[in-house]
């Protein structure tokens, strides 16, 4: 129960919120717009997943928005070309992957900051896209939306799958040497590479999977609407560091699961529908969402505080 | 530990890195200068040669500059502070909003924005120091709220404007034969390069950056030094809304966006490590003059203006410079590794 | 030091080869929107390209990649050292853009902004596709008609802190007080200029007002986006979309019935309206005080004041939409 105080706080929060709307809002939880806005997160769940598991490691990866954008524009280019979305989902994941190994390898390759290289990367991708695209929509052909399905089996599709991948990776960061060796690296690499862990070797892989998994969750946005614009990574770095740690993942790394990034992921999330239902005036935003961090993150240090030096 | 033998080899790797950023400076700045100066059709020289441009890309570069002194002394005590943007943005609305709701004369309102700038920077030293939390955490969050306060005191909507002209001589005007914000700029410089390289506060930050642990068996009193470098953050941020707004003519919610990470940029060039314990107020100067000089020099250059491609090509530029330049910073740490493994076997 | 003076000897002699071929030059325009990979500047573009094309002139197009004031300034100083004959801005903030323009026109460039205007004194003319308050009563009205006079209606923006949104916003909710007392504006929700944020945006704000009529998106990519949401909940035809929009990407949407209008100026007409006018400008063929002015292919327009009109913005419809690309 101590163990997981964080992610049970970030539940019961979340807990409290949902039943506030219930109270003052029930219009909230009309299935159709719920699974409309479940389905929209979707993707973000698969980042963040992703995130989780860098930030455990120690590091930080600020470029996914540009990655998102990137995997986005090109998928949406090969598809309009004409290629079947069975070659589009593994070019995407592929070339998300190589630019998450381009992160990778500069952190564990020259062991430079992953903040600052990820600074770099981001700005390098996001000016590359515009100098190319200049802002101009994709067309996606008509097979490409819901995968050719329903509506709603592809909503549901996209959901089940965001959710799926979220329970295994989740198991296995808790069962599989691979997840242990990301918690053992993050908490001490040192002591890690000691017990017989590559360290570098892991911090390389976690980037490499983030950005796989950014490719995957591209393919998931533009499967949801006819166009892809490719401003549309924009932010979602910061959203996803902010689900993530309000989550109980802590950047100091060591610590942390998949499932408090689950529930600060819907926590912030909520906020802007919230805020509609509640008739609340929209610029109130931006400051509950910095304040739910703050107060996160206050509560990680007071539990440290109480927990002793 | 092997860091007292190796301080003169360090200082003298230092020395030879901003000796290389001022070479690289001055070799962009002679480019700029021979590929952008033309004389235009109307037969007057243009370009980037001109003083006129020189002035501006002076003006330009106050307040990211501004942002890049403050950011310096936090990260040489291995933190780091991405709310001075955000907190550009609500100084300048709170200032406007000083002035014009609350009716105060400018140097009243200036002065208590300065005011509420440091304590905008307790607050993340209160946090960082008070609960030992990371300040990439803490600032990341403040970030958010500083932005998200600004926003929803103006509703998002309200602009303050029509400030009065002897206000805005501030920041479009020149005093002396320099825009005035330089000298207000040069200032802050001498003031931060003081404080870091001259006193006991600046050594006591380099201490904190390479060991607290170390700092703090050694006597120092490290919580307050770092609550100082984060209320000074806020401060200088304050004081660069305030030239921001006076070179804009307007104070809007959104003011500063974006600007954290230019001047994070700049530091880093500068060969301030990010991992804290060593760092050069030059060194983030010549990072910010790099920075600016390449962003106004890409834009004379015809090639570029044709392309309409100036923030894209300058975007990726900075980009490959930063890795550059921390690939080129970590040379010397493998290096004097290399040489600390033979010495010792 | 060698290098230096090699390196004005080298400017010396571009310069002279410069001007020895500035008689052959061709004029200079230079165009600036406020968000160059905005597809409505875009437009606004293929339009000016095309005037410019005619009128052989050289035409620059460069501006901020978001919707920047201080980077058009900087943009602006750029276009002045290089000596441009004709600067066409689309301000981001009145005030800030002015001191830039006023330098321009000191330096002997001639000065027009179209789409969003500076302060008076700092150009000469404002071609102005229709003033704020005539997109915002059109706005109004459009969705007055649509809804019959009476129900709810929400708003989708692009940013809370936009000045040409806000300055619309301010017109749409003046003529709904004034003329459409039966008719109550709900909610205003930012979208960032994302369109999957406002497709977000258009879910909750449906869900959270049962009894919505219309939703009036007035950021281009907000047509869209709002358009998608529609047509996902299933409430085609129930719940109206109009808005400021581009007829390429709202096409699909007129035509399945989710999107009754899309309403804009020909922003193309406006790009070439822009360049003939700052032709003219340059070859001193329009002057302050003119009534009227002619813009080859176009036509006569009408001039109030120092303002070129282009006229009433333009309802684009499942009637007309495939007439147009862009």
């Amino acid at each position: 129960m101590k163990r997981y105080f964080r992610e049970l706080s970030v539940s019961a929060a979340l807990g409290i919120v949902l039943l506030g709307l219930a109270v003052f809002a029930p219009a909230f939880f009309q299935p159709q717009p719920l699974l409309s806005l479940v389905t929209r997160e979707a993707p973000t769940l698969l980042v963040a997943c992703g995130m989780a598991l860098v930030i455990i490691c120690r590091q930080i990866d600020i470029s996914v928005g540009s990655q998102f954008s990137v995997c986005s524009v090109c998928a949406g280019l090969l598809a309009a070309r004409g290629w079947p979305l069975a070659l589009v989902v593994p070019a995407s994941v592929g070339l998300g992957a190589l630019m998450g190994a381009i992160n990778g390898g500069l952190v564990a390759g020259l062991r430079l900051p992953s903040i600052v290289v990820t600074l770099a990367t981001m700005v390098t991708l996001r000016q590359g896209l515009n100098l190319v695209r200049q802002g101009e929509f994709v067309n996606l052909p008509d097979n490409v939306q819901w995968f050719g399905l329903s509506q709603s089996a592809g909503q549901w599709t996209l959901v089940l799958s965001a959710l799926a991948v979220l329970v295994v990776i989740g198991l296995a960061m808790r069962h599989w040497s691979a997840g242990r060796q990301v918690y053992a690296v993050g908490t001490n690499a040192e002591a890690a590479r000691l017990a017989g862990i590559p360290p570098q070797r892991v911090t390389f892989l976690v980037f490499v999977f983030l950005g796989a998994l950014t490719g995957l969750a591209a393919i998931m946005n533009i499967v949801q609407s006819p166009q892809v614009q490719p401003l549309s990574g924009a932010g979602l770095e910061l959203k996803v560091i902010a689900a993530v740690v309000v989550g109980g993942v802590a950047i100091a790394g060591g610590r942390g699961n998949l499932w408090g990034a689950f529930a600060g992921l819907l926590l912030l999330a909520c906020v802007s529908p919230a805020l509609t239902h509640l008739h609340i005036e929209a610029y109130w935003e931006k400051a509950i969402q910095g304040a739910i961090i703050l107060l996160a993150v206050v509560a990680d240090g007071v539990r440290q505080r109480r927990a002793g030096p | 530990m092997s860091a007292p033998a190796n301080q003169p080899g360090w200082k003298a790797v230092f020395l030879r890195y901003e000796m290389l950023l001022f070479a690289v400076l001055v070799a962009e700045w002679l480019l700029f200068y021979y590929f952008g100066t033309t004389t235009n059709r109307r037969g007057v020289v243009v370009g980037f040669g001109t003083m006129d441009r020189q002035f501006d890309i002076l003006r330009h570069s106050c307040e990211i500059g501004l942002l890049a002194l403050a950011l310096t002394p936090v990260i040489i005590t291995a933190g780091i502070d991405l709310s001075v943007g955000s907190l550009l943005g609500l100084c300048a609305i709170l200032f406007g909003k000083l002035w014009f709701d609350g009716g105060l004369p400018i140097p009243v309102a200036a002065g208590l924005t300065l005011v509420i700038g440091a304590l905008a920077g307790g607050l993340n030293a209160g946090l960082i120091t008070g609960l030992r939390l990371p300040p990439l955490i803490v600032t990341l969050g403040t970030y958010s709220l500083f932005r998200g306060l600004a926003e929803a005191i103006t509703h998002g909507a309200i602009t303050y404007t029509d400030f009065p002209a002897s206000f805005l001589f501030v920041g479009q005007e020149r005093w002396l034969g320099l825009p005035v914000q330089a000298w207000l700029f040069a200032l802050v410089a001498v003031a931060v390069w003081l404080l870091v390289h001259r006193t006991v506060f600046g050594r006591s930050f380099r201490a904190i950056g390479f060991s607290p642990e170390g700092a703090r068996y050694a006597g120092l009193p490290v919580e307050r030094r770092v609550a100082l470098v984060y209320v000074l953050a806020g401060l200088i941020s304050a004081l660069a809304a305030i030239i921001y707004t006076a070179r804009l003519g307007q104070a809007k919610a959104d003011a500063g966006t974006g600007y954290e990470l230019f001047a994070i940029t700049a530091v880093v060039l500068g060969g301030t490590s990010i991992f804290g314990g060593k760092g050069s107020v030059t060194g983030t100067l010549l990072g910010v003059a790099l920075i600016a000089v390449l962003k106004s020099g890409l834009a004379t250059l015809p090639v570029v203006i044709r392309l309409n491609a100036a923030e894209e090509i300058s975007g990726l530029l900075t980009g490959a410079l930063l890795l550059v330049a921390l690939t080129g910073s970590v040379l010397p740490k493998i290096l004097s590794g290399l040489r600390g493994r033979r010495q010792a076997g | 030091m060698k290098s230096l003076r090699l390196g004005v000897l080298a400017a010396l002699f571009s310069a002279v080869a410069t001007v020895l071929t500035a008689a052959d030059a061709k004029l200079m325009i230079a165009l600036m929107p406020k968000a160059k990979g905005n597809a409505y500047f875009l437009s606004v573009k293929a339009g000016a390209e095309k005037a410019a094309k005619e009128l052989n002139v050289e035409l620059l197009f460069d501006g901020p990649t978001d919707t920047n004031a201080a980077k058009q300034n900087e943009i602006v100083e750029n276009w002045i050292t290089l000596g441009v004959d004709v600067i066409a801005v689309a301000a981001e903030n009145k005030e800030g853009i002015s001191t830039a323009l006023r330098k321009a026109q000191k330096s002997g460039t001639k000065v027009i902004t179209y789409d969003a205007d500076a302060l008076p004194d700092a150009r000469s003319f404002f071609v102005n596709q229709a003033t704020p308050e005539g997109i915002g009563q059109g706005l109004m009205d459009e969705a007055a008609r649509l809804m019959n006079n009476e129900g709810e209606l929400a708003i989708i923006t692009a940013t809370l802190t936009a000045a040409n949104q806000r300055e619309w916003m301010k017109h749409i909710e003046a003529r709904l007080k004034s003329a459409y007392p039966n008719i109550k504006l709900v909610a205003v929700r930012p979208c960032d200029d994302l369109k999957d944020r406002a497709q977000s945006e258009a879910t909750a704000l449906m869900s959270a007002n049962p009894n919505l009529k219309l939703i009036m998106a007035i950021c281009t990519p907000g047509v869209p986006g709002a358009a998608e949401a529609v047509k996902q909940a299933g409430k085609t035809g129930r719940v109206k979309v109009i808005g400021l929009g581009l007829p390429n990407e709202n096409k699909r949407y007129v035509h399945e019935g989710v999107t009754e209008s899309v309403i804009l100026w020909n922003t193309m007409d406006l790009g070439y309206l822009t360049i003939y006018a700052g032709t003219a400008l340059a070859k001193e063929q329009l002057k302050p005080g003119a009534t009227s002015f002619k813009a080859g292919a176009m036509g006569t327009f009408e001039i109030k004041g120092d303002n070129i009109l282009l006229g009433k913005p333009f309802i684009f419809n499942k009637g007309n939409i495939d007439q147009f690309d862009f």
